[in-house]
């Protein structure tokens, strides 16, 4: 059989045992594999006929060996048919729903046609087809007799017993039913007007004679079942007790196979390519040797598949269930093996059914059969078709390079040369072709492989390189290695979203690390602790052009979560460009050009002025000359101060954070929006680089003294959580006198707490602010935390002032010994510092006990961490199943596969966030937009004007108009509402 | 009790009554009815002559584009 090279469809069905038997190669008897000289042993597991897996040897049913022959499957004649432990709740439904003596559907016609048709319904709105089988099968299974008038048999419950066995339960005579009638026949004591029935009374009304009803009140004659169910009536006693009748999968088979191909369909079940008995096995196919290679230990012993195992056991059952029954063993042996038989079959196909204990290899380890191939991570889907191993990918570990442009990644020549891209060879390259061949493939830009056009595949050699190189002409193809310039994928796990995949052009460098701009780290959530991360070399042209053109890091500079600029300034950059703008300071001209060497700036504007015999350049002119020469621009710093930029001239302001840090940062987000992403890169680029001059020409470092703060400061620090301790003590006491007032909502208890938590905060503050008070502006800290550059005011305060009060659940530390935190402390102590309040600074260090209690809150922390990544990545990736067939289509609409509209208009507005010009008073920024419109429009301020129209000032104003002077509009604006 | 479909915040559900504009609907997304989002008519933003098969056109106010019209089919 011709293997299909492309898959058109994949249609879904059972399969008949015939099928099976015809599909077999062979049919296995035997359950050895192989002989004493090692040989495969004739309709045994390892058949030849199955396949091959030893190289050399030929398949005797295809001929063709192993690597090109995918294997066949055989067979096994099971001594007795088994239950398929995956459609057992599909047997329990039919069993359920259909006649025991017609096999028809226990509905009425009308019924029937309904459900179908609710099921074609269902199949239309897409909803679940599974609600309406399950709801047929309800009604079915209500009927105590077959609906069918010419059938009337009785439908008796069906027990399900996990996982395969099923028992009619039946109503039977009770085995004391005499006594029953007897007893039912006494007066009753209660009752002084109820005189009894008598034999002869009940045989009237029964309608039998008398001397039956004596040879039943015996015992002698037991009841058929109408004379039971009048007895029953007249005596108002149940004289029945539940019998369960195992349904061996024989009687199940036989059953199925009278339902009706029309009655399967409401069922579910499509009658075209499955029958109902078809999921209780007669025949088990066997998988191919290929699926269940056999290793060949160090030792020259052989270890089998866990499934050749399991097979093993299925034939050994089998035969002896065959001996045993040939034998005429009791019915109770055959019945055990048969229980057997079915046990092996189910674990073959589903070892980790709940209810059985799974089949276990000699050391205990539980089998890996049939089904744990396929579920989870490591299955056949997730782990082998979903996502693989690639070729052309490598990892290591990733380190910074400032020099490095965002869009490259520096990458180790090890990697280089082991990454290839193919050159077709033509008229043009062939020169270069033949170099990157001769060079061989130890040399840095050489070739690994060339393909003939005869499609024959060289390797390239030192010893050969040479004389390969003379013999490549036009139409072959080189596996030359990676050279600068190449397009590369790089990505760093976890992918949480695109920007963790982006495109890079190589630089190949020497050293075993990927280098990185630090500038595409905000993206990736990259740093350099360690972090390791992925390259893919990409193999035709239409994914290089792809990743050129979508994928490449200036391309990814605006993020659609926010849609604003994720890539730009961080850390070391923004305190750069702050201590160069934010005092404006004056530079020589040597010190200036030394700042911009790095750019592409390589003259020097005019001059600011002069100062000590030489002219000087401010720090704000030096980084204007990193800016578009038309750019006009207002904004807030995070430094506080208004930036204003005109004509590509920064005018004033800080640059920190908020001007052209990665987030949002307006500068970097404003060129890569109205100018290019081009103009973005080289911005970010440059500014990078001139940061990093401007922090080494002033010297930025921070130690233990920069958070230092005078003696007085430190006493009123002491002072000010002093007085909260006071406050503290006084709440406490008139806790303590049953006069504290609770707040609404809130008992006694928790206001005080709350009172509490609120002055120990406003202590910390307050020492805080006298911390804050006696920085120094230069403290590199405080530049730090002003910029945006790393940390904040408050890591700051918690150096230099107070740590403040821990928490463990948002309260205040309450755990620990019976009605204390520690033993150190009285019971019921309520003070701050019982509880968890640090009243030192990290600087002046913690007491034993503080440390405890910040030990407490901070595992909290990372306890917290630890949790919510786990959480979140599995929410993220449920998320992304249930939306993972959604997609924009072509006329704006966004439809799932099965296309039906989800959203009318994509995001109800159809617009992307990064191609949306937006500011925080409108989402949409139309006046910025038609403002740049208009001067782009017109030349001349007239022309504009012309084209908006002259706005005539008024005439003829009474003194009573005029703005702010139309009293009558005035009185009636009052008036009004 | 309170009608819901005259609170604020619920948007405004009109059934297309005429044939015509549930096809000119149809034919602008090229879609058949069982395709549209589905709305049940138990549903209390629905008005009261809705009935199964019918298409409804909601109005809402949108934060971006001021007014977004969807439709959606009901259903049992």
């Amino acid at each position: 059989m011709q293997t299909p090279k492309e898959i058109g469809g994949i249609q879904f069905g059972l399969m008949d045992p015939e099928t099976y038997r015809d599909m077999s190669a062979t049919k296995v008897i035997t359950a050895d594999t192989y002989d004493d000289d090692g040989y495969p042993i004739d309709m045994g597991l390892m058949d030849p006929r199955l396949g091959v897996i030893d190289p050399g040897l030929e398949c005797r049913t295809c001929g063709q060996h192993s690597g090109s022959c995918n294997g066949h499957f055989g067979h096994i004649e099971l001594a007795a048919p088994v239950i398929h432990v995956g459609f057992t709740k599909l047997i329990r439904r039919l069993l359920r729903s259909t006649c025991r003596e017609c096999g028809r559907l226990a509905l009425t016609e009308e019924e029937r046609d309904e459900y179908r048709d609710n099921l074609v319904r269902a199949e239309e709105l897409g909803n679940d087809p599974n609600d309406v089988l399950k709801s047929a099968v309800r009604q079915a299974r209500k009927q105590s007799y077959c609906p069918h008038p010419d059938c009337g048999g009785v439908m008796h419950e069906i027990k399900h017993e996990k996982p395969t066995t099923y028992y009619e339960v039946q109503d039977v005579l009770a085995g004391d039913y005499s006594e029953r009638i007897a007893e039912a026949m006494q007066p009753d004591p209660d009752d002084e007007d109820d005189e009894g029935t008598g034999p002869a009374e009940l045989a009237e009304e029964v309608g039998v004679n008398v001397g039956r009803i004596q040879e039943i009140m015996s015992g002698e004659f037991r009841p058929k079942s109408e004379t039971r169910k009048k007895l029953e009536k007249v005596l108002g006693v149940d004289l029945t007790e539940e019998d369960m009748n195992k349904l061996m999968p024989s009687d199940i088979r036989d059953w199925f196979e009278d339902i009706p191909d029309e009655d399967i369909e409401v069922i579910g079940v499509d009658p075209e390519r499955s029958r109902p008995e078809w999921m209780i096995l007669t025949v088990l196919p066997v998988p191919p040797v290929t699926a269940r290679p056999s290793i060949t230990l160090d030792n020259g012993q052989r270890s089998e598949d866990d499934l050749t195992h399991k097979l093993v056991d299925i034939i050994r059952i089998n035969q002896r269930f065959m001996e045993n029954r040939e034998a005429g063993a009791p019915q109770l042996i055959i019945e055990d093996l048969w229980e057997l038989l079915q046990y092996h079959v189910t674990t073959f196909i589903d070892n980790e059914i709940s209810g059985t204990p799974p089949a276990r290899h000699r050391s205990g380890r539980p089998l890996k059969t049939l089904s744990q191939r396929l579920k989870g991570k490591e299955g056949r889907f997730r782990g082998s078709l979903s996502g693989k191993r690639v070729n052309f990918s490598a990892r290591t570990v990733i380190s910074p390079d400032p020099t490095l442009s965002l869009n490259e990644v520096g990458v180790p020549d090890r990697v280089a040369k082991e990454m290839t891209q193919t050159l077709n060879v033509t008229e043009r390259n062939v020169d270069e072709a033949r170099q990157y061949v001769a060079n061989g493939p130890e040399a840095h830009p050489g070739a690994n492989y060339v393909r003939r056009p005869d499609g024959r595949r060289l390797k390239v050699t030192e010893k050969n390189c040479e004389e390969l190189a003379t013999k490549v002409e036009e139409g072959w193809e080189v596996n030359r290695h990676l050279v600068d310039g190449d397009i590369v994928v790089f990505n760093r796990q976890p992918s949480l979203h695109r920007m963790s995949i982006m495109a890079h052009e190589v630089v190949v460098m020497p050293y075993k690390t990927f280098r990185l701009n630090t500038t595409v780290c905000p993206p990736y959530n990259a740093d350099f602790d360690g972090d390791e991360m992925n390259m893919h070399a990409l193999q035709n042209e239409e994914a290089r052009a792809e990743a050129r053109v979508l994928m490449r890091v200036q391309e990814q500079m605006l993020s659609p979560r926010f849609g604003e600029n994720i890539i730009g300034a961080i850390q070391d950059h923004i305190s750069g460009t702050y201590l160069l703008t934010h005092e404006n300071p004056h530079f020589s001209e040597t010190q200036a050009l030394d700042l911009l060497r790095a750019t592409s700036v390589d003259e020097l504007p005019a001059a600011d002025g002069e100062e000590n015999g030489g002219p000087y350049w401010t720090g704000r002119t030096v980084f204007s000359e990193l800016l578009p020469d038309d750019l006009n621009l207002e904004f807030t710093s995070s430094a506080g101060d208004t930036v204003e930029i005109v004509d590509g001239q920064l005018v004033t302001g800080t640059i920190d954070e908020d001007a052209v840090g990665a987030f949002g940062g307006e500068i970097v987000d404003t060129l890569t929006k109205v100018y290019s992403e081009t103009r973005a890169r080289v911005f970010v680029n440059e500014v990078a680089a001139l940061a990093m001059r401007a922090i080494m020409h002033f010297g930025f470092s921070l130690g233990i003294d920069d958070e230092s703060i005078p003696q007085a400061a430190d006493e009123m620090v002491d002072e000010a959580i002093g007085n909260a301790y006071e406050r503290i003590e006084e709440l406490i006491d008139t806790y303590e006198t049953g006069e504290l007032e609770s707040l609404p909502g809130r008992t006694v208890d928790e206001t005080l707490e709350m009172k509490i938590m609120q002055t120990l905060g406003k202590a910390r503050d307050s020492a805080g602010e006298i911390a804050e008070d006696h920085f120094q502006e230069d403290n590199p800290a405080v530049i730090m935390a002003r910029s945006g550059a790393r940390g904040s005011m408050l890591n700051l305060t918690q150096m230099a002032g107070c740590v403040g009060q821990q928490a463990v659940r948002g309260e205040r530390i309450n755990r620990g010994y019976e009605d204390r935190t520690l033993s150190h402390y009285e019971p019921n102590d309520l003070s701050a510092e019982a509880h968890g309040f640090v009243e030192n600074s990290y600087r002046g260090g913690l007491t034993p006990r503080e440390f405890f209690f910040h030990a407490m809150g901070g595992r909290e922390g990372l306890v917290d961490t630890a949790v919510r990544t786990s959480k979140s990545g599995y929410l993220q990736r449920r998320l992304i199943n249930a939306l993972s067939e959604l997609e924009a289509q072509y006329d704006g609409t966004v439809r799932d596969t099965s296309d039906t509209i989800v959203q009318f208009e994509y995001g109800e507005d159809g617009t992307s966030p990064v191609k949306v010009s937006s500011n925080d008073d409108n989402p949409i920024d139309v006046e910025g937009i038609a403002d740049r419109v208009l001067d782009a429009e017109f030349g001349s301020e007239e022309e504009k004007e012309r084209f908006l129209g002259s706005r005539e000032p008024p005439t003829n104003l009474s003194e009573y108009a005029g703005p702010g002077l139309n009293k009558a509009q005035g009185m009636e604006v009052e008036s009004d509402d | 009790m309170v009608d819901v479909s005259q609170h604020k915040l619920v948007p405004e559900h009109t059934v297309l009554d005429d044939p015509d504009r549930v096809d000119e609907v149809l034919s602008e997304y090229n879609v058949s009815k069982t395709n549209l989002p589905k709305i049940t008519v138990s549903d209390p933003a629905l008005p009261d002559k809705a009935e199964p098969g019918d298409v409804i056109e909601i109005t809402r106010d949108s934060r971006t584009t001021d007014r977004a019209t969807v439709y959606r089919l009901v259903v049992e």
